[in-house]
């Protein structure tokens, strides 16, 4: 008995002794779960094209250099034969649903996606009524996970971030009035607005002027000087990063010189390369930080930057922390989609490029807002 | 703060006339609304970051990228509607035939570029801003304002003194009567493609520099307001183009400083459909009321 | 069976969408068949969605009562349209009603009722297969009864030559304003059932976007032809998904088609003359 169990460890502690990094990623630990040689399908669905293709080619490219890590063993499944297939649903609602058909007739053991609130809200029902569990990474209206025992996100939502950074710079900033313009005709942008605007007001501070956009505007001018006219102590950005960086710097140009707090939609290096030294100094209140040190966040951005020649975005780094999560579980032996549910919900956590994360009894991810500050070259932590 | 508003209203007008421009060309000799005007818009745009990136002088690309879009509007009346015309189809065809090529134009350009947003990497965009007074604006704006006034004069002189200008006026006012002349009309309408798509490739350059934005979907708002202003202007007509995107620029930038910012696009379209109603040539259109 | 069963479980999702959007087209096609360019479905469908969805959210309607309410005032929002553009053709028509059309989603997004951006969610999702083709059916049939009375001769006869029409003593404004309503029923019933059968309805979803896909099933499909533009949607409607494999090149396919119909196919696939030009 007990010389197969310590010729056994001998072997595993040897193998655990050869340095990886000598050997070469091909070589790189895959273990073998219980899950060692299943195959176990995930279905993406994103907009990879149509109005929300931004977000949607982030993900997809997240995702497949998920599927390459997985090949590489830079990802650990444990052996199984885990692939991601990335759906485009071209912001379309009709084809969301077609999707979300697909995945739960298919033999699909997770969906994830899809890029929008609103479209969780059109598709996520069909996988609660085949009992498919869903983990949205990017959608983060209020109400999403509440659809259904079996929908699960990782994107940190705005109402679980904005406290945090209002509470933040009042502390340094110090401010006691504030305007917001926010993009009226979007669920998120909108969205975002309100809870700046409730959370603001909890916090004793009032608000001089609103003013509202919608997506696509180009030209700021005419709100950002009602604003500055208004003489508020901080603006309150309730954007997405095409239309913030364009009011960063049209306000810039018009003179305006308060400081400037958004909400995740503003977590882009896009932001600095658009408006330069005027976007200095804006906080972000985001869910993962392009600089952060988490489990292998670093080596997570070189490898997308020189594969696709552009740096991840929270998107994109949201998509991979799902398909790490994911890895794990299936690691773990979880292959069916029966399987998937429990394991999500007895999730006690899993290292990411957004950090440790788990899931709260809402099945809303429980993870610590990082408040940013925008500088050259990325993001500092705002003291 | 008044004057500062009055001055965004007339930098977004010059927008949205230089834009409207092309658009009421075409509809005011072909009765075609070209749907596909906003496609070449994007594409002129575009192809200007191209050049520059491959090296050109700015001075160097845009022109270029303006005289592409003007053959890409010959290009467009070949495929798209030319074959229509000889067919004689209802209005309503063309219509459809330009969103094909819309359609086809903004995948086109998504395969070659991408949804991101591209910025021009020009020294004289990063110029500080300029100050009259309590004022303040943008080299670029002022180029902006001075290209669309430049460009409607240019084109009220060659409609008004060229061959060329009468041969469009006669073809808008009576085709056949034109032909029987002896105006050889595929010739005139080619020219109109041209005049009308190498504007609206201007007017892409144009607002791609003053906001510093060039993205596949930049099109698909002024395609909206563009209508709004040729129909306040009147459709088919040069001065009520210009005049129209002034007014409705102004109209959008007060509705703003009043706090209606939200109601903003449907007072513009609010504008149009009244105008409609009342008095469906606009301020300045002379044809009358034509059927489909 | 089994097949014909897995395949529903498989589809049906797309199945309800062909069944509505082909409802769509219908609305559009009753006002074409009388020339008049009016664009304004996309609005009508929406104005019928945001009430029926509202009476099921708050009200705890059913779909038949909260369909049928929905239907009314999209109804009577289409009979007052037609009043004030009377006297409009061809593409002044159209642009009316498009501005109309935008001017509506815009309020939608305003108001609080209609959840502004974010929309209304969780509308019980009543209108089944059965729901949406049983209309379907009865909307047909009317239609196909209604093509045999003396009204749809004189709506030919509008769309053919106006003042020909005027002249044998047609109302022509009746046939205008009756065709408009028709279409704004159509519309109202295709828009209570997608809120029914969609989970969530948002102001987006009822824009000029909307309205340009139903011209094209319509154009495609043939534009005189009710059962060319119910045609036109299913194929349009089916298209995406069948082509799903060609991944990024999907939208350059949907260009080529439309061009390729239109330039070879004037008629439509259902082949029916146009009205002459004017």
């Amino acid at each position: 008995m007990k010389r197969p169990v310590f010729f056994a460890f001998a072997l595993a502690a040897t193998c655990a002794l050869i340095p990886t990094a000598v050997v070469g990623p091909s070589l790189a630990a895959t273990t073998k779960g219980p899950a060692a040689g299943k195959t176990v399908k995930v279905g993406v669905i994103a907009d990879v094209t149509g109005s929300a293709a931004v977000y949607g080619v982030q993900q997809k490219d997240a995702y497949e250099l998920a599927n390459d890590d997985l090949k590489s063993g830079l990802l650990d499944a444990g052996g199984a034969n885990l692939s991601f297939d990335v759906e485009d649903a071209a912001s379309d609602g009709n084809q969301v649903a077609n999707l979300f058909q697909k995945f739960t007739t298919d033999g699909t053991a997770l969906i994830l996606g899809p890029t929008l609130s609103g479209e969780a809200r059109k598709g996520d029902p069909i996988a609660v009524a085949a009992k498919t569990a869903v983990v949205g990474t990017s959608t983060t209206a209020d109400g999403i996970t509440s659809l259904g025992p079996c929908v699960f996100r990782v994107s940190l939502s705005e109402a679980q971030v904005v406290p945090a950074t209002v509470a933040h710079t009042k502390a340094v900033w110090k401010y006691k009035t504030a305007a917001i313009i926010y993009g009226d005709d979007n669920a998120f942008t909108k969205t975002d607005g309100d809870i700046f605007k409730t959370q603001l007001e909890k916090a004793g501070v009032s608000i001089v002027d609103t003013e509202t956009f919608h997506v696509g505007d180009k030209d700021f001018a005419a709100s950002l000087t009602k604003i500055k006219a208004a003489k508020p102590d901080v603006i309150v950005l309730g954007a997405l990063a095409e239309e913030a960086e364009k009011i960063i710097q049209q306000a810039s140009t018009l003179g305006i010189k308060t400081h400037m707090m958004g909400g995740n939609g503003l977590n882009s290096t896009k932001i600095y390369d658009y408006a330069g030294p005027a976007a200095a100094g804006v906080v972000v209140g985001a869910a993962w930080s392009i600089n952060g040190n988490y489990t292998g966040n670093k080596s997570f951005v070189e490898r997308f930057k020189k594969r696709y020649g552009v740096e991840p975005d929270q998107f994109g780094a949201q998509a991979y922390a799902a398909a790490q999560l994911v890895a794990q579980l299936v690691k773990e032996g979880k292959a069916t989609k029966d399987e998937m549910c429990p394991a999500l919900r007895e999730l006690r956590v899993a290292q990411t490029v957004l950090g440790p994360i788990a899931f709260d009894p809402g099945r809303d991810v429980n993870a610590a807002p990082v408040i940013l500050q925008i500088e050259k070259g990325g993001f500092a932590y705002f003291h | 703060m008044v004057g500062q508003q009055l001055v965004n209203g007339l930098f977004l007008g010059a927008v949205y006339a230089l834009f409207a421009i092309g658009y009421t060309l075409v509809f005011g000799v072909l009765d075609i609304l070209n749907l596909a005007h906003a496609a070449i818009f994007m594409l002129a745009a575009f192809a200007t970051w191209s050049l520059l990136g491959a090296g050109l002088p700015f001075w160097l690309a845009a022109p270029i990228a303006i005289a592409g879009a003007g053959v890409l509007g010959i290009v467009l009346d070949r495929i798209a509607f030319a074959p229509l015309r000889r067919r004689a189809a209802p209005n309503l065809i063309p219509l459809i035939s330009s969103i094909g090529m819309a359609i086809i134009f903004g995948a086109i350009a998504r395969g070659i570029y991408g949804p991101d947003e591209r910025q021009f990497a020009l020294a004289f965009l990063q110029t500080p801003p300029l100050h009259a007074g309590p004022l303040t604006f943008t080299i670029v704006q002022l180029v902006i304002l001075g290209s669309a006034i430049a460009f409607m004069l240019g084109l009220a002189w060659v409609m008004r003194a060229t061959a060329l200008g009468r041969a469009i006026r006669a073809v808008a006012e009576d085709r056949v009567a034109a032909a029987l002349l002896g105006i050889d009309l595929e010739r005139t309408i080619g020219a109109t493609f041209f005049i009308a798509s190498a504007l609206g490739g201007l007017a892409g350059i144009l607002t791609a520099l003053q906001y510093n934005s060039v993205q596949i979907d930049m099109g698909g708002q002024i395609e909206l307001k563009g209508l709004a202003v040729i129909v306040l202007g009147g459709m088919g007509s040069i001065t009520g183009a210009v005049i129209g995107g002034f007014v409705i620029g102004m109209v959008e930038t007060l509705a703003v400083a009043f706090g209606l910012s939200e109601w903003r696009d449907a007072i513009s379209y609010g504008v149009m459909f009244l105008i409609l109603i009342v008095r469906p040539t606009g301020l300045f259109g002379k044809r009358s009321l034509r059927t489909a | 069976m089994n097949v014909l069963a897995d395949f529903y479980a498989a589809h049906s999702k797309l199945i309800d969408q062909v069944g509505i959007d082909a409802l769509l087209a219908l609305s559009l096609s009753i006002s074409l068949q009388a020339g008049q360019l009016a664009l304004a479905q996309a609005a009508f469908m929406g104005v019928a969605a945001y009430i029926s969805a509202v009476l099921a959210l708050n009200a705890h309607w059913t779909l038949l009562p909260a369909m049928l309410v929905a239907t009314l005032c999209s109804t009577i929002v289409a009979g007052l349209l037609a009043l004030p553009v009377r006297r409009l053709r061809g593409i002044f028509l159209a642009i009316a009603t498009i501005a109309f059309g935008e001017i509506v989603r815009i309020v939608a997004n305003n108001l609080a009722i209609s959840g502004g951006a974010e929309g209304l969610s969780g509308i019980p999702p009543d209108a089944t297969t059965p729901w949406i083709y049983g209309t379907l059916v009865i909307v047909s049939t009317g239609l196909w009864f209604f093509s045999r009375t003396k009204f749809a001769l004189a709506i030919a006869l509008v769309r053919e030559d106006e003042s020909a029409a005027r002249g044998v003593g047609v109302d022509v404004g009746l046939v205008r304003f009756t065709t408009l309503a028709i279409g704004g029923a159509i519309a109202g019933l295709a828009g209570a059932l997608y809120a029914h059968s969609n989970f969530f309805i948002t102001p987006a979803d009822f824009g000029f976007g909307r309205m340009e896909q139903i011209l094209v099933w319509c154009v495609i499909g043939g534009i005189t032809s009710p059962l060319g533009a119910a045609i036109g949607a299913a194929l349009l409607t089916i298209l995406p998904e069948a082509i799903r494999a060609l991944a990024d090149y999907r939208d350059f396919v949907n260009g080529i088609i439309l061009l390729v119909v239109v330039l070879f196919a004037p008629r439509g696939l259902a082949g029916i003359r146009l009205g002459k030009r004017r």
